[in-house]
């Protein structure tokens, strides 16, 4: 499946901790200093709408954002144009994104140290009903090459996997990882 | 999917793929996407401040997609959604897409649109096409078209209302959705319908083309009608409509719509973005003659059936509820639910059944919460969701026993927010976060005073007659937000203060949403942004402590008189130093310094584009079509596409003539050999003695070939014929808008008067 559109979400611990509006300095503070080393856009609000996508941080490739839905707080990258490279790749880069903007997050002193994100949790979720909708069919289509990023993500380390049941949700997968790693050694281990 | 609707897309889909190319120009495109509904978005020049310095976006596409518009910088996409009407299928895409192209948010608008942002314009084919699948058009969204025909959102199940209007309202948003006559008009055109005078949903006092519900008898029958007002709209300076005809009858609507559109295309401004509202040209005729041209207009339209043919089942029609009616049991209701309740829930006309409203803050819904709320729907209400001007949903045909358990699931949804209509349901256009002309931040302003009203209201500390009041704001003077209708309304200004800028809000005071809209609010003077919430409460507590008994507060503000309403605002207006408080200095959930540097020219307006050109494109595209024929081998059907090329080529000419030209193959042929053949006006002078006239017998030799047969070398020469066809065509037309630019400049008029004039006498 030559899938482009997709998002990963690292959840965040204890999440309701965290004032959501300071994230929008924040970001302004990213686009000013060009933190992420890609082509950041505008800050998008949406603090006022309960269990939505929070402060997104708009990329031209991807947005980021401290996603709320479910009521799950965690920091989210999703890919809207194409990426290069075989499929287990970019779901690297695009975990990478999401964990380097949480890295960034987790250590700015605006958030007063209020973020945590272990990694060992995560939501996979493919962002193109046209080609990948939430069937069993188009899963076991990704499914290897999800498998293999979660191989070099975890480490080996065992994990365990829930799919999104609804038919009209996307595609989406939650993965609870055995073991917690930090972010560095995340990055590490896909860079 | 519609094969029409299909067709569009896949023509405008070309048109992205051709403007890719460089093959059409920026001000065609620009059009040709905003009447697709795919618009402008701020910094879409690639430039932004970004609270240090202004920068430049290096967007990776060099192509642009407008002047000054880059062709990778993000769009919104508005989506037509005629008198708000949605079903669970539609509400179930408008998620979807809003998800995969968008950021997973839908905002209602206060025309009762769908707004996504943040989309690419190589995605909006795909949205569109989804759209498609459920019935949903985006065409005519924006640019200068007939927009969204909005309606009373309690239409067919008011308590106060005449009739219902919906089927009106849906018979003239179809009617003139690509009506030709509707294509080339200067500006925007907003209609309404309302199904009494006094209520204010409908609002067609601020509308160009308003229609109000009435009946009268005539000969012992009762007959259906509507009072007609024009001219009416807000902007910078709002005009209130003004009455057209008392009583017009349901069968004459069509029509004396059909003829403003032509008026207004004929004769309203096209130079001046300003002054081409209706209202201007209303204002620049005369009331009087503007009238006795629609009637005579409405006088020599050609007959159409379809003015009158959706009028035979129009008494019956209905909507379906899902549930039976009931009765809500009273007992052991839940203080929560019954707060919610008293605001959310409306009683039908019909008996056991309600209309609920769903809150939604700032006219925003995720698109899960949309999905989850389709579900909703389908259990409960069918198909009859509508969005409203106050930017909310509301679920209509709830059977009332089942209040309970919907609310439940509304809270399960966290969409069972209370207070809709009231002052906490504050209502914004999107200003500065993506608007080109936003001056101040009127979300960022209206998400802080929701939360802090919604606090507040929690804590029972609203006085009931300040709950009742209304708040809305745009985020400049071009009053998307209708701040006018508002008890305190705001509109974005900047103000200098020591060299540095300053956002403020102009405050408004005394506007009536009721009454359709009835009376526009008082402009007072300008508040800091920042000192907005503060400013609020002095108001609602002077109102508080000094209304006499059952005083609204419009009459209120009009006892108290506009000194001592400058003096409340002016005891706001200060701002201290930069040095002392910089929290002034940028705007509501900005952080960054306040500039109004990125301020560019919006899309509102449009591009004028004259239809002839529309027709070319549309003719070029149907030729491509013909050669993709030829390639497959299908030879009569490219044969046949080459030949409608040149008939939608010369169509277009001759329109520019004649513009009441039939649709069809022979007078097409006969009118373009008339005007355009024996004058020799198709002939290029540059391009020999003899080949324009060659070019146009290519047209002419092929629709007198009545007994044709069908080969692959004679769809070849036509496919090659009519693409030489279409060259001369853009000649022609050059020659003579170049011609009309000669004589304009030798008699020293505007184009507008000149073009309207050789149309009226055209059509004469």
């Amino acid at each position: 499946m030559d899938l482009h559109k997709f998002g990963i979400k690292f959840f965040a611990v204890d999440g309701q901790r965290i004032d959501i509006l300071k994230l929008i300095p924040l970001y302004h503070r990213w686009i000013q200093h060009n933190a992420l080393q890609e082509l950041l856009i505008d800050v998008a609000d949406y603090s006022h709408v309960p269990a939505g996508p929070g402060v997104m941080l708009i990329a031209h490739e991807g947005n980021y954002a401290l996603d709320e839905t479910g009521h799950e707080r965690g920091v989210v990258y999703y890919s809207k144009r194409r990426l290069s490279g075989e499929l287990p790749e970019r779901f690297a880069r695009v975990a990478q994104r999401a964990l380097t903007a949480a890295r960034l997050m987790s250590a700015d002193a605006e958030l007063d140290g209020t973020l945590n994100v272990p990694g060992n949790r995560l939501q996979f979720f493919a962002n193109d009903r046209l080609l990948a909708p939430n069937t069993d069919a188009a899963y076991a289509e990704l499914e290897p090459a999800f498998k293999a990023f979660l191989e070099r993500l975890y480490s080996g380390a065992p994990y365990r996997l829930a799919r999104e049941t609804d038919p009209r949700e996307r595609l989406s997968v939650t993965v609870q990882a055995d073991t917690e790693a930090p972010l560095e050694t995340l990055l590490a281990r896909l860079s | 999917m519609p094969v029409d609707l299909a067709r569009e897309i896949d023509v405008f889909e070309g048109q992205i793929e051709l403007k890719k190319q460089g093959k059409i120009e920026d001000k065609l495109f620009a059009e040709t996407r905003l009447r697709r509904g795919a618009y402008g978005q701020r910094y879409d020049n690639g430039q932004r401040h970004d609270g240090i310095a202004h920068r430049s976006l290096p967007f990776p596409t060099p192509t642009t997609k407008g002047p000054e518009t880059l062709w990778d910088a993000p769009g919104m996409q508005r989506i037509k959604i005629p008198f708000g009407g949605l079903n669970p299928d539609q509400m179930d895409v408008l998620a979807d897409v809003a998800e995969e192209y968008s950021d997973a948010i839908c905002h209602i608008t206060t025309r009762q649109d769908v707004q996504l942002h943040y989309v690419h314009i190589e995605d909006t084919p795909d949205v569109m096409r989804r759209l498609a699948s459920v019935g949903i058009t985006t065409r005519e969204a924006c640019g200068n078209s007939v927009r969204n025909v909005t309606a009373c959102t309690l239409a067919g199940v008011c308590r106060c209302e005449v009739f219902d209007v919906t089927p009106y309202a849906k018979a003239t948003a179809y009617h003139l959705l690509g009506h030709p006559d509707t294509q080339e008009m200067g500006r925007k055109f907003k209609i309404a319908f309302s199904g009494c005078k006094t209520s204010s949903c409908g609002l067609t006092n601020i509308h160009d083309l308003g229609f109000i519900a009435r009946t009268w008898q005539e000969n012992g029958v009762t007959r259906r009608g509507f009072e007609v007002v024009v001219g009416g709209g807000l902007g910078a300076v709002p005009y209130d409509a003004k009455l057209f005809d008392a009583a017009v009858p349901e069968e004459e609507i069509l029509p004396l719509a059909q003829a403003t559109c032509r008026v207004f295309a004929r004769l309203g401004e096209k130079r001046n973005r300003g002054r081409a509202r209706m209202k201007f040209l209303i204002e620049k005729l005369g009331f009087d003659e503007f009238r006795r041209l629609v009637l005579e207009e409405r006088r020599i339209l050609p007959p159409d059936r379809r003015w009158t043919d959706y009028l035979k089942d129009i008494e019956r029609y209905h909507e379906t509820p899902t549930q039976a009616p009931s009765k809500l049991d009273l007992a052991n209701l839940d203080p929560e639910f019954e707060a919610w309740r008293a605001t959310n829930v409306y009683p039908q006309r019909q008996s056991g059944y309600v209309v609920a409203t769903v809150t939604l803050p700032l006219g925003d819904i995720t698109s899960w919460q949309l999905r989850q709320l389709a579900n909703v729907a389908r259990r409960y209400v069918g198909d009859n969701v509508r969005a409203t001007v106050e930017q909310n949903l509301i679920l209509r045909w709830v059977s009332e026993g089942d209040l309970p358990a919907l609310y439940a699931e509304l809270k399960r949804l966290d969409l069972a927010l209370g207070g809709a209509g009231k002052i906490e349901d504050v209502v914004a256009c999107p200003g500065t976060d993506t608007c080109k002309l936003g001056i101040a931040a009127s979300r960022g302003l209206a998400a802080v005073l929701h939360e802090r009203l919604v606090e507040r209201q929690k804590n029972g500390a609203i006085e009931p007659a300040v709950r009742d009041l209304h708040i809305k704001m745009s985020g400049c003077f071009n009053s998307c937000g209708q701040h006018h209708l508002a008890d305190i309304g705001f509109y974005g200004v900047s103000r200098k203060v020591g060299g540095a800028t300053v956002p403020h809000f102009r405050v408004l005071m005394g506007g009536e949403w009721e009454n359709n809209g009835a009376t526009y609010g008082l402009t007072i003077g300008a508040v800091p942004s920042k000192r907005i919430p503060e400013f609020i409460d002095h108001v609602t507590q002077r109102y508080v402590a000094e209304r006499q008994s059952g005083e609204r507060f419009k009459s209120y503000v009009t006892r108290i008189g506009k000194k001592a309403l400058k003096e409340m605002v002016d005891a706001f207006s200060s701002v201290p130093p930069y040095a002392v408080d910089r929290s002034l200095y940028s705007d509501w959930r900005d952080p960054r310094e306040f500039t109004i540097s990125d301020i560019t020219t919006g899309e509102c307006a449009g591009e004028v584009v004259p239809q002839i050109q529309f027709d070319l494109q549309a003719a070029e595209q149907r030729n491509f079509e013909a050669q993709v024929y030829l390639e497959q081998g299908e030879f009569q059907k490219a044969d046949e596409a080459a030949y409608q090329s040149m008939l939608i080529a010369a169509r277009g000419l001759v329109r520019t003539q004649f513009w009441d030209l039939p649709d069809e193959p022979d007078p097409i042929a006969a009118e373009f050999k008339t005007r355009f053949y024996d004058t020799g006006l198709f002939q290029s002078p540059d391009a020999g003695q003899y080949a324009g006239g060659k070019f146009a017998l290519y047209l002419l030799n092929r629709h007198a070939d009545k007994a044709r047969t069908f080969t692959a070398d004679k769809a070849r020469h036509l496919v090659e014929e009519a693409q030489l066809f279409i060259e001369a065509a853009y000649g022609c037309q050059q020659r003579m808008s170049e011609e009309r630019a000669r004589a304009l400049a030798s008699l020293d008029l505007p184009a507008a008067t000149t073009d309207a004039t050789a149309a009226a006498e055209a059509t004469a």
